[in-house]
């Protein structure tokens, strides 16, 4: 599989303070990824050491082969970039400031195709941009990352600002890119969006990757909570001891809920001697695995 | 590079009309009075013999101030020079930082554009504006001198500007070199000044004072043909002002090389990190302004 994305061992430090402390990462060709993390995680640290806006402290990075410090001209030329901090010129128009990054790129950009981004997202770039809402100032950001049909587009929380139905818009547009055979980077706190869209998803912990999977397979293979609930009174305490299981909370012996690790075989056939009314499994949203990784410092 | 420096050259305009057409007019204003000057030069002879011999030194010599060259540089090329470098001053701290503090450096920098290229054409731009904020100003005298009887050619006049020119850019570069070693703009710009008005007094008090003569000698003022300018170009000074802007602009662009663009808000100063190679300390207000995490 081809990898457009590659760190090993990447660290970055800011002085005497250490913000990446050996990050290994493998971004593959045309999927999205999905970078998850809270504030001061090192995401925008990871990204900006891809694009060479700041310059690692040590460890190997690669984009399309092509190493940032050595190249970053290269490597930015077939890139769309949105800061997670997005800060531009506010004293001319939308439409003047693409113009200008449009002239940063060597003016090969498809105005057809931007003015289509900006009726998708419902972006007037005729207004001067010191007039325009936190989201509408978004949009542009989003319009210049994509403008240029880049190979990859790393996104730094793309959606902040938004409302929800322009959240729903820019997470088609990054399916869109996808089918286009774009390779999406985008680091988010909102789990939602990214378990919406994410092939893969990395997991962040101050400086650290603690995990990198698909995103079906690290939301299947989490604890499952299962809701009993019995048609009468029974004790049904020896359920803790099946190996995987603990019971979060009890009633009256009529309902319990419990959370299982692993195959769950040995509960339902230890559930078979009681009368069960209803039974219902909650999987873990990808929130939840989140919240995981940092409550538990795992 | 040609986007960078349009861009930066149009983000100019304002200052450019405003300073140009501003001095330009100042001139216009100044010349029609040397007439009068011209015409009272007696008067103005008797007034100058009870100054005290203090002030005569510091401000240099007004004997000359009834000959049109004597007049400007007494009246326009004393002062201008320094108003004017409160301009290149501010241009030069804000050329690369500006855009960093204010957060927009991050998104451009990341754009298929080398960091040479951005500084170079941000810098092409300074020098630029200061050249055309000149070209207003030189028009501004040359103009009414021809008008009026000043018998000013344009190659004559054009001398002082030129020095100007050459002293400005060493001004604009100083606080463009110190702006990506400290930690803001603010505090390039007070350095800068600070440098820019000692020097001026240094200058002033070193005919008074012979200890401050050998100070004198090597601060950028003394290279500035305030006078004497009627007699050609000190075209040392000119080249020795050129030389050390070009330098500054070197070391300035070798530091822009190897820094971290920050993503908004102003740096802290520290000292070099080998300093500290033996400590991992956190610094978090250290990470959260830089990162941006």
């Amino acid at each position: 599989m081809e990898v457009t994305i590659m760190t090993n061992g990447l660290t970055k430090y800011y002085g005497r303070f250490q913000a990446l402390y050996g990050v290994d990462l493998e971004v593959h060709k045309g999927e999205i990824f999905g970078f998850l993390g809270p504030n001061g995680a090192g995401k925008t640290t990871t990204i900006r050491c891809l694009l060479d806006t700041i310059h690692r402290s040590g460890g190997d990075a690669s984009v399309f082969g092509i190493d940032p410090a050595e190249n970053p001209v290269a490597i930015r030329a077939r890139v769309g970039y949105l800061p997670g901090e997005l800060h531009m010129d506010n004293n001319t128009t939308g439409n003047k400031l693409l113009h200008f990054y449009n002239d940063l790129r060597g003016n090969t950009v498809d105005w057809n195709y931007v003015n289509d981004l900006a009726d998708k997202l419902q972006l007037d770039l005729s207004r001067q941009v010191k007039n325009l809402s936190h989201g509408n100032k978004q949009k542009i950001g989003i319009v210049q990352a994509f403008m240029h049909k880049p190979e990859l587009v790393i996104l730094d929380e793309p959606t902040q600002g938004l409302d929800p139905l322009m959240q729903q818009v820019v997470l088609r547009l990054i399916k869109d890119m996808k089918a286009q055979g774009s390779t999406v980077f985008f680091s988010s706190h909102i789990m939602g969006e990214v378990q919406a869209v994410a092939d893969r998803v990395g997991i962040i912990r101050a400086g650290k990757i603690v995990e990198v999977a698909e995103t079906s397979v690290l939301i299947g293979r989490s604890l499952n909570r299962i809701f009993i609930r019995f048609e009468n009174s029974v004790d049904a305490s020896s359920l803790s001891d099946i190996p995987g299981v603990s019971i979060l909370s009890q009633d009256d012996g009529t309902s319990m809920t419990i959370q299982i690790e692993g195959k769950m075989d040995a509960l339902i056939k230890a559930l078979a001697k009681y009368p069960v009314s209803d039974f219902e499994t909650q999987r873990p949203s990808l929130e939840d695995i989140f919240l995981a990784y940092y409550e538990g410092g795992n | 590079m040609n986007a960078i420096f349009r861009n930066s050259l149009n983000k100019s305009r304002g200052a450019i009309l405003g300073w140009g057409i501003g001095l330009g007019l100042l001139g216009a204003m100044f010349v029609p009075i040397y007439d009068t000057f011209k015409e009272q030069a007696e008067l103005m002879t008797q007034m100058m013999d009870i100054y005290p011999p203090e002030l005569m030194a510091f401000f240099g010599d007004f004997s000359s101030i009834t000959t049109p060259d004597g007049f400007l540089s007494i009246e326009y090329f004393s002062i201008i020079p320094l108003v004017l470098a409160i301009y290149a001053i501010g241009a030069g701290s804000r050329l690369v930082v500006g855009d960093e503090e204010n957060g927009t450096l991050d998104l451009i920098a990341a754009h298929p554009i080398s960091r040479s290229n951005l500084f170079y054409g941000r810098l092409a731009a300074f020098i630029s504006a200061v050249g055309l904020i000149l070209v207003l100003a030189y028009l501004g005298i040359y103009i009414p001198a021809q008008i009026t009887n000043m018998g000013l050619t344009a190659a004559e006049l054009l001398t002082p500007f030129l020095s100007m020119f050459a002293y400005l850019l060493l001004f604009g570069t100083l606080s463009l070199i110190l702006s990506l070693v400290l930690p803001s703009k603010r505090m390039a710009s007070m350095a800068a000044g600070i440098i820019m008005v000692a020097d001026f007094f240094i200058q002033g008090f070193a005919s008074s004072y012979s200890e401050l003569e050998s100070v004198a000698a090597v601060l950028p003022l003394k290279f500035l043909q305030r006078s004497g300018w009627i007699d050609g170009l000190e075209l040392g000074w000119f080249f020795g002002l050129i030389g050390v802007a070009a330098l500054f602009s070197l070391v300035a662009w070798w530091r822009f090389l190897r820094r971290d663009i920050r993503v908004g808000g102003e740096g802290s100063w520290e000292l070099p990190s080998f300093v500290f190679r033996s400590s991992k300390k956190r610094a978090l207000t250290e990470h959260a302004k830089v990162s941006g995490d």
